[in-house]
C-alpha cells in the first residue's frame, strides 16, 4: 500500500449566515469573505501540513486545482507543488491534477510540470482532470467541448514531453506551429500520470490502455467498487496487468485517540466538507454538455443523493469517509481494501474547518498506528478478493 | 432540390405536418402547417419540436415552417454545425432545400439572433424579418441573464412575468428522467453556440446595416433575460426597422402571450406581403 496525503486547502471561515443565504461556496460566493490575513496564514499552515506529511512517512503529498471557490484555494496547483519541491526530499509531489479541460494553454502545463520535475529531482506525478463544472463558468470555457479539449490537451502534452524534435500541433481546439519543449522532464519518458474516474467506461479504458493510475472521487463504496471493477475489467480485456498500486482510493480520514473523541470532533469537519464545501447546484456541477447523454442518464438513475443531503451517519456507513480510533480506522480501511482492491490510499486529513492541531494529531496517529497495519496490503504480490 | 424530405405527419384540423430533412451528419426535424406566403420560424432556446398556439395562430394566414435547430428537439446534432456562422449556412441550405423563395423569417430570442445573422449574410434571400426579443448582441452594460446557471425554479421566475403561465413551457410538475435528459440536450445544443462569446456575436452590431428586409423588432416589456436595450439597439442599427414593446409579458413571449405575439407578427408580415404585391405561396 502506498499512502498519499492529499490537500484541498479549503477556506473554512464562512459567514454565520452561509447556510441560509449562500447557495454555494463556489463561483458566486463573494471574495469579500476572504479575509486577507487569515487567508495568508492558511496557505502557510497548509503547506506546513504537506511538508509534515513527508516527515511522518507518507509516500506522496498531493495538491489539486480549483477556481473561484472557498472549497479549495489552489487555482494553480503547480505553484503549490513548486513551493513544496525544494522543501521536501523523498515524497512524490503529486499534482492531482491540472484541469487541462479548463486551461487555455495546455502547452503551459507541459512546461510547468517539466520544470517541477527538475525542482523536485524527478518526484513529480502529473494528474490530469477535466475541472469541475463551475470552473467552465469561471473561465468561460465551453463545457460542450470539455471532453475533446481534455483529450487533445492530453495528447499534446504527452507528445510535447516525448518528442525529441520540434513539431507542429493542429487539432480542433489547439494549434501550435512550434512545439519544442525546454526543459525536458527528468523522468523518462515522462512523469507518471493519474486520472480520476467517476464511472465513464471510456475513461477506464483510456487509463488502462496507457498504464496510468485510476483514482476515485468521493462516492459510496458500492459505486467506487463498480468503477474499480470496470477499470480492472478494461485492463483484463486489453491484457494489461491492473497493478493494485495503480488504483487509488480517495477518502477523507480522521483519527483521534478514541472512537468517541474522533466522532465528537470529526463530525463537524466532515459536515463542513460535504454540506458546505460541496454545496453546489446541479447547474453548477453539470453545465450543458459536460456530461455525455449516457453518463447523465446513468447519474440520474443512480439515485445518488447530493452530498448536502447525505448525513454524517450515511457518509460513514457509505464509505465516503473514515473516522475513528486508530484500531477502528485500520479495521475499516482493511475492510474497504478487501472490497475495493486498491493499492494506493489518497487520504484527506485536513478536512473542512479542522484545526492545524487536530490535523497533525490525526496524521501522527494514522502514521504510527494505521499505516503499519495497511502497508502489506494491495501490492502486486498480495492481491485481494476485489480483483 | 433533392427530395430528402420524408413526410411522416398528417394534416387534419390545421395540425402540422412533421418532416425530416437529411443533412450531412444527421437529419433535421421540422413542423409545417397552414397555407400562404411561407414563414420560416426560428425557435428560442426552449420549445423546440412543438407546435404551440403561437404557431397555429400564424398558420391561419401563412405557411409556417418551423425546423428544430441542430441538436435541439427532434433534430440530430450536426457535428459540422458548431458555431453561429455554421448555423447561417445551415439555414441557407435549408431554405434552398425547401425551395423557399424569399420567405419571411421570424426568430425569437436565440432564433432571433440566427435570423439577424441570416439577414446580414444574405439580405437578398429573405422577405421580411421579425425579431422577437432577439439575442445576439454583446452589450456589456445590459447583460443577458445566465440561464445556464439557474435552478429550474429560477428559470421560471426570470422567463415569465406571470409564473402561473409557466406550465405551457414546463408541463410536468415532477419531470421524468427523459424530460430532464431532453432539457439537458437542448441546453447543450444552445451552449455549443452560445457559451462563449456569451449568446452573442461581437461583430454583429457593425454588420446590421446590411439588412435590407423590412424589419420589426418586438420585445416583451418585462424581459428579465434579455434587457429590451438589445431589441432597441437592433432597431436602431437595422435600416428603417420598427420597434414595438408588448406589456405584461416576460422573455417567454410566445409562451406567455401567444395571441399578442402572433398578432403583431402576422399584422406586420401581412402588410409587407400585400405591399410587396407578390403572389402568395410562390414556392409551392
Amino acid at each position: 500500500m502506498k499512502f498519499v496525503f492529499f490537500h484541498l486547502m479549503p477556506y473554512p471561515y464562512l459567514p454565520d449566515d452561509f447556510d441560509e443565504n449562500h447557495p454555494s461556496p463556489s463561483l458566486t460566493f463573494p471574495s469579500k469573505y476572504f479575509d486577507r490575513q487569515a487567508g495568508n496564514r492558511l496557505y502557510h499552515r497548509y503547506l506546513d501540513e504537506l511538508e509534515y506529511a513527508e516527515t511522518v512517512g507518507f509516500d506522496g503529498i498531493a495538491v489539486n486545482e480549483h477556481h473561484q471557490s472557498a472549497y479549495g484555494l489552489m487555482p494553480s496547483p503547480n505553484i503549490m507543488a513548486a513551493a513544496l519541491a525544494r522543501r521536501t526530499e523523498r515524497a512524490k509531489i503529486m499534482v492531482l491534477g491540472n484541469a487541462i479541460g479548463v486551461r487555455g494553454n495546455p502547452l503551459r502545463v507541459a512546461e510547468e510540470i517539466a520544470m517541477l520535475d527538475h525542482l523536485s529531482n524527478g518526484r513529480v506525478v502529473s494528474g490530469f482532470v477535466r475541472g469541475i463544472g463551475w470552473e467552465y463558468f469561471a473561465h468561460s470555457i465551453n463545457p460542450t467541448r470539455s471532453r475533446e479539449r481534455f483529450n487533445e490537451a492530453h495528447d499534446l502534452i504527452i507528445k510535447a514531453w516525448t518528442s525529441d524534435e520540434p513539431f507542429q500541433w493542429v487539432s480542433p481546439n489547439y494549434e501550435y506551429r512550434y512545439v519544442n519543449l525546454w526543459p525536458r522532464t527528468v523522468q523518462e519518458p515522462h512523469p507518471p500520470i493519474y486520472i480520476p474516474g467517476a464511472g465513464s467506461s471510456e475513461t477506464m479504458k483510456f487509463v488502462a490502455e496507457h498504464g496510468y493510475t485510476y483514482m476515485s472521487v468521493y462516492a459510496p463504496t458500492s459505486v467506487v467498487r463498480r468503477w474499480f471493477d470496470g477499470y480492472r475489467q478494461a485492463a483484463d480485456e486489453l491484457q494489461v496487468e491492473a497493478d493494485p498500486e495503480k488504483i487509488a482510493f480517495s477518502v477523507p480520514i480522521y483519527v483521534a485517540d478514541t472512537d468517541e473523541a474522533a466522532h465528537r470532533e470529526g463530525r463537524r469537519h466532515v459536515e463542513w466538507l460535504f454540506h458546505r464545501g460541496l454545496k453546489q447546484s446541479f447547474a453548477q456541477v453539470y453545465p450543458p454538455g459536460y456530461m455525455s447523454p449516457g453518463s447523465m442518464r446513468g447519474l440520474l438513475l443512480s439515485g445518488m443523493k447530493p452530498y448536502t443531503e447525505t448525513s454524517y451517519e450515511e457518509l460513514l456507513e457509505g464509505g465516503y469517509v473514515v473516522v475513528g480510533s486508530p484500531d477502528s480506522v485500520a479495521a475499516r480501511l482493511q475492510q474497504l481494501q478487501q472490497q475495493l482492491g486498491f493499492g494506493q490510499l489518497n487520504g484527506l486529513f485536513s478536512i473542512g474547518d479542522i484545526s492545524h492541531e487536530e490535523t497533525k494529531r490525526s496524521m501522527e496517529l494514522f502514521s504510527s498506528k494505521v499505516m503499519p497495519a495497511l502497508r502489506p496490503l494491495g501490492t502486486a504480490q498480495n492481491t485481494v478478493a476485489g480483483s | 432540390m433533392t427530395e430528402a424530405a420524408i413526410d411522416v405527419g398528417a394534416d387534419t384540423n390545421g395540425s402540422p405536418h412533421e418532416e425530416f430533412l437529411e443533412f450531412p451528419g444527421g437529419r433535421v426535424h421540422l413542423l409545417r402547417g397552414g397555407a400562404g406566403k411561407p414563414v420560416l420560424f426560428l425557435h428560442a432556446a426552449g420549445g423546440a419540436g412543438q407546435w404551440h398556439e403561437f404557431h397555429a395562430l400564424l398558420a391561419q394566414q401563412f405557411e409556417v415552417i418551423a425546423p428544430d435547430h441542430p441538436g435541439f428537439g427532434g433534430s440530430d446534432e450536426l457535428a459540422d454545425v458548431e458555431g453561429i456562422d455554421d448555423l447561417v449556412f445551415h439555414y441557407l441550405d435549408l431554405i434552398e432545400r425547401l425551395g423557399l423563395e424569399r420567405p419571411h423569417v421570424v426568430g425569437a430570442s436565440f432564433g432571433g439572433w440566427i435570423a439577424a445573422e441570416l439577414a446580414v449574410a444574405r439580405p437578398d434571400v429573405i422577405g421580411s424579418l421579425v425579431l422577437l426579443g432577439p439575442a445576439g448582441l454583446r452589450l456589456p452594460d445590459h447583460p443577458v441573464t445566465d440561464l445556464f446557471l439557474l435552478t429550474p425554479e429560477q428559470v421560471v421566475d426570470v422567463l415569465f412575468q406571470d409564473p402561473a403561465k409557466a406550465s405551457v413551457l414546463f408541463p410536468a410538475a415532477a419531470p421524468s428522467v427523459d424530460d430532464i435528459l431532453a432539457a439537458y440536450r437542448d441546453m447543450t445544443a444552445l451552449a455549443r453556440f452560445a457559451w462563449f462569446p456569451f449568446v452573442s456575436d461581437p461583430k454583429l452590431e457593425r454588420r446590421l446595416h446590411r439588412i435590407a428586409a423590412p424589419t420589426l423588432v418586438a420585445c416583451p416589456a418585462d424581459d428579465k433575460v434579455i434587457p429590451v436595450a438589445h431589441g432597441k439597439r437592433y432597431a436602431e442599427l437595422i435600416p428603417d426597422a420598427r420597434y414595438e414593446e408588448l406589456g405584461g409579458c416576460g422573455h417567454a413571449m410566445y409562451f406567455e402571450r401567444p395571441e399578442a405575439f402572433a398578432q403583431i407578427t402576422a399584422d406586420f408580415l401581412a402588410a409587407r406581403t400585400a405591399s410587396a404585391a407578390e403572389p402568395s405561396g410562390a414556392s409551392r
